[in-house]
């Protein structure tokens, strides 16, 4: 029989359902209560697609209550694959109570319970485990349930005086037996202690004999006794610790920063020891300006004696030491030397590593202004360049003067050197750097297509150049030539990120998302980073009508979040297994972290409603797509207190100055337009929802009083869901109004200011409200209803008054060229897309007025039938006035894809061959050519969204011919 | 100069090339053995990632370097030797007799540095990295460091043959 039974097992292993089904079948045939036949026949029922058989078919042995392992493991499989994790708790609930002595069922019990975070459970079925099978494990399973419990409890108080307090005293009852025996129990003792606020008694333990536990992670000990002296303001024992610390390892920074700071604290409190032999347990301790002077002082003598590779730690903690001096406003800084001096001496030592700017850039506030352009030319007396050639250029002649040419460039931006010359002097800028740039290449001949090139900063440079240009004049071929310069360096250097990061953001900003699905798919984004950088892309993969991309990249993103749900709970078993106490709250936190995230919410959001203008009414009805997407116009998903910005704003390499860096505030501006913009989003998406639950309400002569109720919740809904609406639209009013300008390399704007400068938030929002309208009327009829229907028909004007002006908007040439200049008007088709999305919206509530039109018209038809001698009644103004809508609607739907087609046509008349480029500014052959490719790029991605925002257009007004009577 | 730091799970992950699971693997099971370095300004610098495997009857009982990663601006500044070092101490204590690691055939920057820092090629491995885009799989070596315990130094004796990914432990 095992042998059969494998046979079905070992289809499903092998992904061959139907032949599973089929054995499994043969063998119930036989033994007609085989339970695991029929959960294994379950589990095919589940994966070829009939999820209700399964489901009933696994009830039917579930209920039976069964303690066989094959079962019982053979159901965990099915559950876990139905995602009803929740149900395996149930099995072994019953598993446990018919064998009450089983190790494996307990055990399985407490591993359900973690996988649906049941931490409460989970403490109960540790201890019955630990009861049935005492080993510590168990025992601390269920101490660890309990500091969760603690964790996710959502009130404090609660936390601190019962759930940490008891975890503590079961672990204190262990203590007292002896019967402490891995490390994992004492770091779960310290993470209680430590959350009990119980510094003292942690810093004990930790001394004491169990601290001697804590020995698999490097300085285990000293760092949580570090942490602890924090805690507790212990700063002799902290400065001691960090002094020894450091005398151990020069090169560990954070123990100069927890030296500095316990300095100053003891310098503030006049702390005298108070013995002269022994200062504190940790030893000796540092109290004056000289004694720390001297030991940083000491430091660096120690690094200079070397003949190995001196460390940075040193050298920069005496910066850090200035740093800290003039804050205090003390004036013993000039025992370390003057800042400029120092700073020339780290580049001396360290010039030509990479990290020098990383490094110098944290302290360049300690130079006065006017020392600036002396110090870049001090740092260049100390660069290593061949002699002037006729460009005017030396070169460096070898990767490590390079990086030292490298590094001035560099600090010269940071320091604003760069920003103030005049459009002329950027100009001989980016020549020089060009010039550089192409040198330096001939000593990454050999390198790697994975590895970068030495000069590519130098071309990156370039590029920020050109963009500061591009922003300054307005001169859209600093543009052009940007990015020219950027595809250069990408063909010499095809793995660098930063190339192409740079090039999405600009062929984004130009409206050109073709060329951007390549770049990002060969940034070979991985997990987290769909969260982090995600953004630069669905930021403009709809707004550029780029629908396809557009729901390609909302995917990316998609995947990734919904594959972290399942991952994270296997890990958090693992955890507890090994004992890894620690890393439970991180793993559940990160969690947390992606499932607040900003942009997932967005992508979900976004996604549908890209669905719904792209499907909704073409390949299905408005309400097929709703059902289809699980919509629920009650339902908010999304957590709005709670939401997590992941967004990396940095990512893009800066030099910029200080002054012009991203600063706190633009992150909170961004975070908060892009929150309004979601919420105008997801309440568009779910009045969509309602919508179309309204059109599927019965009318009302043949509806009892139920379906009437029904009738009147859902147009609650929708009713409140429009005056959010309205108040959020005020609230992106103000936000707009404030017209933030963040960084160039900072977050993109959101689509916001233009959604609502171009009327389409509005026109929206109006004809939703009509829907509401027109309910009113369902229920009145046409009786009596002359007032409501010339408010419906003012409605249908007003709306297409608001269409034809957000259509104006859209007219002018997205791209043309004058006077041989190449230009680009990328809002207008960001206009464009609004359009067609406003489109969308106004003719689904037309299909809802037909559906209540409708009825009502051939209720008429019936009544005139019956009085045919009274021909004097008129059609009624609600409508002639439908009638006249959809004519006017049809009307301006021919006149936008008139515009498009128009568009498309000069596009493609268009012929940049004509252009003639590198005029004024040298740029090569070569630089033109890609300057050209770059041109190409954008006016194909241009007529692509054209086309397709053509095609929509042309399936949007083919339904519209359906809503005549 | 760094701060080195046990590795929090969260967004450090970012620049890495591995999916959650794998780090949430090691995390779970290893977290002593995942460090990370991070710069004065905060940036990542690199991080290394091992665990400790193998059976202790047959002198088999090792740390292995799962991951070793240093940014491209932070290189040449002796981290990786750092982060080495590091996770050799921490198998030092859990009584390890040796460590190791496997490494490209063709990177022989890598190889370079791992003989510097006392490894030696214990074996190759055959066709250990799968290759996509058509072209061929590559070998491995295998390296390995005698730590204290291996008084004899016998678990680096060399193996002369080559071996197939399925006959590794």
């Amino acid at each position: 029989m095992t042998v059969h039974l494998g046979l079905s097992g070992y289809y499903l292993d092998n992904g061959n359902n139907k032949m599973a089904i089929q054995q499994a079948d043969k063998l119930l045939k036989k033994h007609k209560d085989l339970h695991c036949a029929k959960v294994l026949k379950a589990i095919g029922l589940q994966r070829t697609g009939k999820q209700d058989e399964a489901f009933s078919l696994a009830q039917e042995v579930a209920t039976l209550e069964p303690t066989d392992d094959n079962s019982l493991q053979a159901l965990t499989i099915l559950y876990r694959e139905m995602h009803r994790p929740e149900l395996v708790t149930k099995l072994y609930e019953a598993a446990v109570k018919k064998v009450p002595l089983s190790e494996e069922y307990h055990s399985h019990l407490f591993m359900a319970y973690a996988r649906v975070g049941e931490y409460k459970k989970m403490q109960q079925a540790g201890m019955a485990l630990y009861k049935t099978v005492p080993k510590n494990p168990y025992y601390f399973w269920s101490v660890m349930s309990l500091v969760m419990q603690a964790i996710s409890a959502q009130d404090e108080k609660l936390a601190q005086t019962m759930f940490l307090p008891l975890a503590e005293r079961m672990v204190e009852k262990m203590v007292k037996e002896e019967k402490i025996e891995a490390e994992a129990e004492v770091q779960l003792y310290f993470m209680i202690l430590e959350r009990l606020g119980k510094y003292v008694e942690a810093l004990d333990m930790v001394r004491g004999p169990l601290g001697e536990k804590l020995t698999s992670e490097l300085q285990s000990r000293e760092n949580k006794c570090m942490m602890m002296y924090q805690r507790l303001q212990l700063w002799p024992e902290c400065n001691a610790l960090s002094y020894k610390l450091l005398l151990k390892n020069p090169d560990e920074w954070q123990f100069y920063l927890s030296y500095f700071d316990s300095l100053f604290h003891l310098m503030d409190k006049s702390w005298s020891p108070p013995n002269e032999e022994e200062h504190c347990v940790e030893g000796p301790v540092h109290t004056t300006v000289a004694e720390a002077v001297k030991f940083v002082v000491d430091r660096m003598e120690e690094e200079d004696k070397k003949d190995s590779r001196p460390l940075r730690g040193p050298y920069m903690a005496c910066l850090e030491l200035i740093h800290r001096l003039r804050q205090r406003g003390c004036p013993d800084e000039e025992e370390l030397g003057d800042p400029l001096e120092l700073m020339l001496q780290f580049f001396g030592k360290f010039g030509d590593k990479p990290c020098c700017i990383t490094d110098l850039k944290i302290y360049l506030h300690l130079l006065p202004p006017e020392q600036h352009t002396q110090f870049e030319n001090r740092l260049g007396e100390l660069v290593p360049l061949g002699e002037v050639g006729e460009d005017g250029f030396g070169f460096p002649g070898d990767t490590k003067a390079l990086q030292r040419h490298l590094c001035v460039c560099q600090l010269s931006r940071v320091l604003g050197l760069q920003h103030t010359l005049d459009t002329e002097g950027k100009l001989c800028l980016i020549t020089e750097l060009k010039a550089h740039y192409h040198y330096g290449l001939q000593f990454g001949k050999s390198c790697l297509k994975t590895e970068l090139q030495f000069s590519d900063t130098y071309c990156l440079m370039v590029a920020h150049v050109y963009i500061d240009l591009w922003t300054e004049t307005g001169d859209e071929n600093m543009l052009w030539q940007c990015l020219g310069v950027l595809e250069e360096g990408l063909s010499y250097s095809p793995s660098n990120a930063q190339f192409k990061l740079l090039l999405l953001l600009l062929f984004c900003r130009l409206g050109a998302f073709q060329p951007v699905v390549d770049l990002y798919s060969s940034l070979d984004a991985k997990h987290v980073q769909h969260d982090t950088i995600g953004y630069l892309l669905t930021r403009y993969a709809g707004s550029l009508g780029q629908f396809a991309a557009a729901s390609q990249s909302y995917n990316f993103s998609l995947r990734f979040f919904h594959s972290n749900q399942k991952d994270t709970s296997e890990y958090i078993i693992q955890a507890y297994k090994y004992g890894a106490f620690e890393k439970i709250p991180e793993f559940i936190a990160f969690r947390t972290r992606l499932n607040q995230s900003l942009h997932f919410a967005q992508v979900r959001t976004e996604r549908m409603l890209l669905d719904l203008y792209t499907e909704a009414d073409i390949t299905s009805s408005l309400e097929e797509s709703v059902k289809a997407m699980g919509l629920c116009p009650e339902e908010d998903d999304i957590p709005w207190d709670n939401m997590r910005d992941n967004r990396d704003l940095t990512v893009l390499f800066s030099w910029d100055p200080k002054d012009r860096e991203l600063t706190e505030e633009h992150r909170r501006l961004s975070l908060e337009e892009e929150s309004v913009w979601l919420k105008v989003r997801s309440l568009t998406l779910r009045l969509l929802a309602s919508l179309a639950l309204l059109g599927h309400a019965p009318s009302k002569r043949n509806s009892d009083k139920t379906n009437e109720n029904g009738v009147s919740a859902k147009s609650s809904t929708l009713q409140t869901l429009l005056s959010q609406l309205d108040l959020t639209l005020q609230t992106a009013a103000q936000i707009t109004e404030k017209q933030t300008q963040y960084p160039f390399l900072g977050p993109p704007s959101s689509r916001l200011a233009s959604a609502l400068s171009s009327g389409s938030c509005h026109c929206q929002a109006s004809a939703l409200q009509l829907s509401l309208t027109l309910q009113e009327l369902e229920t009145t009829g046409l009786d009596d209803s002359s007032e409501l229907q010339t408010q419906i028909c003012n409605s249908f004007k007003s709306l297409i008054v608001q269409l034809q002006e957000l259509l104006s908007r859209c007219k002018g040439d997205v791209l043309e060229m004058k006077d041989s200049r190449l230009m680009t008007q990328p809002s207008l088709l960001e206009t464009l897309v609004f359009f067609v999305e406003t489109v969308c919206v106004v003719l689904w509530v037309a299909s809802y007025s037909a559906s209540v039109l409708r009825p009502l018209k051939s209720s008429l038809q019936k009544k005139k039938k019956k009085k045919t001698k009274d021909s004097s009644t008129a059609m009624p103004v609600v409508l002639s006035g439908f009638q006249e809508w959809t004519g006017s609607l049809q009307g301006i739907v021919t006149q936008a894809l008139d515009h498009v087609k128009g568009q498309e046509a000069s596009l493609t008349a268009l012929k940049l061959a004509a252009l003639t480029l590198g005029v004024g500014h040298a740029q090569t052959q070569e630089e033109c050519g890609f300057t050209r490719a770059a041109m190409d790029k954008v006016q194909t991605s241009y007529l692509g969204s054209l086309q397709e925002l053509g095609d929509l257009l042309r399936k949007r007004a083919d339904s519209l011919k359906s809503l005549k009577f | 100069m760094t701060t080195l730091r046990a590795f929090t799970f969260n967004f450090d992950i970012c620049y890495n090339n591995y999916g959650i699971p794998f780090y949430l693997q090691y995390l779970a099971h290893w977290p002593e053995y995942f460090i990370v370095a991070e710069a004065p300004g905060g940036e990542l610098m690199g991080y290394i990632m091992g665990k400790a495997e193998g059976s202790v009857a047959r002198e088999e009982w090792h740390g292995h370097v799962t991951a070793l990663s240093v940014a491209p601006e932070f290189r040449r500044l002796g981290l990786a030797a750092k982060l080495m070092e590091m996770l050799e101490e921490i198998s030092e204590r859990k009584g390890g007799f040796f460590v190791d690691l496997f490494v490209r055939v063709s990177n022989q920057v890598a190889v370079n540095m791992y003989k510097q820092l006392g490894y030696s090629v214990y074996r190759t491995v055959i066709e250990y990295y799968s290759a996509s885009n058509g072209e061929p799989d590559e070998d491995a070596y295998d390296m390995r460091k005698a730590l204290s315990r291996d008084t004899e130094r016998k678990s680096i004796i060399p193996i002369p043959h080559p071996v197939r990914p399925e006959d590794i432990e």
